[in-house]
């Protein structure tokens, strides 16, 4: 098993999957610059940095991104095998397919990590390097924020992959990630509770938790609701995947 | 017998219409068997099934004597393929590529890469991504990766592929050698009977699905012999005349007027004055050899062959 990944990583090398990691984290940067150098409020004294506000912010970035980023690295690491006709290769492999589909989501899990985790180690080290001290209870936030991110991301992967093996090409997949990161923009700036019922939004419940100042504060109502139809939507595409994946015919090349 | 694959009754349906109906194929082991068909035949359809890319409609095979189905994974750990066109991540090096199939057939030493790649000529640009490949490059690759876990089966479809003539020609030994010296069966699909007559020692002929006739090497030899050809006023008196004078036995009456025989091949002249001398009127003699061509024409009822 450890060569199957161990395989599905090298694969990746010299390609331009980490340029969608950079996507996500150029933005995460210049936030990060911009909320970091000092400011002077309107009394003429410096407005002391709110590390918080930082957090919340870049949790937006990447969970505004993160429909469009994750599904087109999902859709890449799914449809090359048949755009760049592996697949028959691929598959006479004596692995069974349900290990290929598994290992093809790990490594997304592990690029959905990195862009989070990266975004967080920028806005504690752009801080550090300001203004030297961290506030640590609202690092440990940040942080449980971010791996929040990565689990909750991680629910709709399975919807990607299902789209990208069923039409063996990432086009759709993009598509219809941008239109998703679209609506995560226009909700996510709307801060409504509810929105995090659509489960490419749930990664948006941590996010809004760090939010200050709202007209809707306290604990998200909706989180039970919408973990339920976040875990659904994984459970039922996965399964389609496993089932495609594993029955289908394999003819790329012709 | 020893049998590395055997079909029984093998079929593969799209929706209502049979692309490979009940095959029946025997491949010994040891065997270079030529899988021969024109374009659209079903070559590659069986081939894949073999491979468990793609399921039986209906009927079953055995490779290695045991039931494919439920035995997927160790019968694949035995088998080197190329199906249809030989792919790599562009992105990778051939040595990159290779190291993947290593991985992934769970095989243990890094020095077979180069040996392999030392095989079908491409050491030197092992560092190259495989974008930078042409398809004759690509193609030998596909046979180093193919080779790399030293199957005792190679399934390969159309392996010549984009290869120029002397390529081909090395291949064509390589595969030889390999069944000498390591006793490795191919399978190998062609439309090129000219080619599949150099190296195959079993051919298979597959038209519109199904399998027409597995011929072996004698038979084949038979089919291919050389003979002469010659028209007389009378076949009987000659046919009489030409066993009792050259003690010619191996001949045969191939219409009125014409008789073949496959002995005397290099004495023309004798033959023509032996027949003369008994005044049989002979009107040409021509040395001639039936070919696998006509008779892929005979079998497949006049659809030529490329
Ligand atoms: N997935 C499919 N659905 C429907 N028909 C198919 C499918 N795959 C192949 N066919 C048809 O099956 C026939 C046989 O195809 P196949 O690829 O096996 O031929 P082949 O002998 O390998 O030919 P070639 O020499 O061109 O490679 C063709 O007529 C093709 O159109
Ligand atoms: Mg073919």
């Amino acid at each position: 098993m450890l060569n199957v990944v161990y395989a599905e990583i090298i694969k990746l090398k010299h390609t331009k999957i980490y340029w969608l990691i950079l996507v996500a984290l150029i933005p995460v940067c210049l936030w990060s610059l911009m909320a970091v150098s000092p400011k002077v409020g309107p009394d003429g004294t410096i407005v002391p940095l709110d590390l918080q506000e930082l957090f919340y912010r870049q949790g937006m970035i990447v969970t505004i991104l993160g429909p469009l980023l994750f599904s087109l690295m999902t859709g890449y690491v799914v449809a090359r095998e048949y755009q760049e006709r592996t697949i028959n290769q691929l598959f006479s492999y004596p692995v069974s397919r349900v290990s290929f589909l598994f290992v093809k989501l790990l490594v997304v899990w592990i690029l959905i990590s990195i862009t989070s985790i990266l975004s967080f180690l920028i806005v504690v080290s752009s801080t550090l390097f300001v203004i030297h001290q961290l506030d640590l209870t609202t690092v440990l936030l940040g942080l449980k924020m971010n791996l929040l991110i990565c689990v909750l991301s991680f629910g709709t992967i399975p919807v990607a992959a299902a789209i990208s093996m069923v039409w063996k090409s990432v086009i759709p997949t993009a598509v219809l990630g941008g239109g998703v990161s679209l609506i995560a923009a226009i909700c996510e700036l709307g801060h409504s509770m509810d929105v995090i019922l659509f489960p490419w939004l749930t990664p948006y419940w941590p996010v809004r938790d760090l939010a200050q100042g709202l007209a809707e504060m306290g604990p998200n109502p909706y989180v039970i609701p919408a973990l339920v139809i976040l875990i659904v939507t994984f459970v039922v595409s996965l399964g389609f995947c496993i089932f495609y994946y594993t029955r289908a015919d394999v003819h790329s090349g012709t | 017998m020893n049998y590395v694959l055997q079909t029984h009754q093998l079929t593969k349906q799209y929706g209502s219409h049979a692309i490979v109906s009940d095959l029946n194929m025997n491949v010994k082991a040891g065997d270079i068997y030529g899988f021969l068909g024109q374009n659209g035949a079903g070559k590659t359809t069986t081939l894949r099934m073999l491979i468990g890319l793609i399921r039986p409609t209906s009927g079953e095979f055995e490779l290695f004597q045991e039931s494919f189905h439920g035995n997927r994974i160790k019968a694949l750990e035995r088998i080197g393929a190329i199906i249809e066109y030989p792919g790599f991540y562009l992105n990778l090096s051939a040595v990159e590529n290779l190291e993947i199939h290593r991985r992934l057939m769970g095989i243990g030493n890094q020095e077979s890469i180069d040996e392999v790649l030392t095989t079908v000529g491409l050491f030197d640009v092992k560092k190259q991504k495989v974008k930078h490949y042409s398809l004759g490059m690509k193609q030998r690759l596909g046979i180093a990766r193919a080779l790399l876990h030293r199957p005792e089966l190679l399934i390969l479809d159309e392996p010549t592929n984009g290869l120029d003539p002397g390529a081909i020609r090395e291949v064509r030994e390589l595969f030889l050698k390999l069944a000498k010296q390591r006793g490795i069966t191919f399978i190998i699909s062609s439309h090129l009977l000219s080619e599949m007559e150099q190296v195959a020692n079993r051919i298979g002929i597959i038209h519109k699905g199904r399998l027409l006739e597995e011929i072996d090497d004698k038979t084949l030899q038979q089919k291919t012999r050389r003979f002469l050809e010659m028209k007389v006023d009378d076949d009987q008196r000659a046919a009489y005349v030409l066993e009792q004078k050259l003690k010619v036995t191996d001949y045969q009456v191939a219409g009125t007027g014409i008789l073949r025989i496959y002995e005397c091949l290099d004495q023309t002249d004798l033959v023509n004055k032996t027949l003369t001398d008994q005044n049989i009127g002979v009107k040409e003699i021509v040395l001639s050899r039936e070919n696998l061509e006509d008779y892929f024409l005979k079998l497949t009822g006049g659809d030529k062959l490329a």
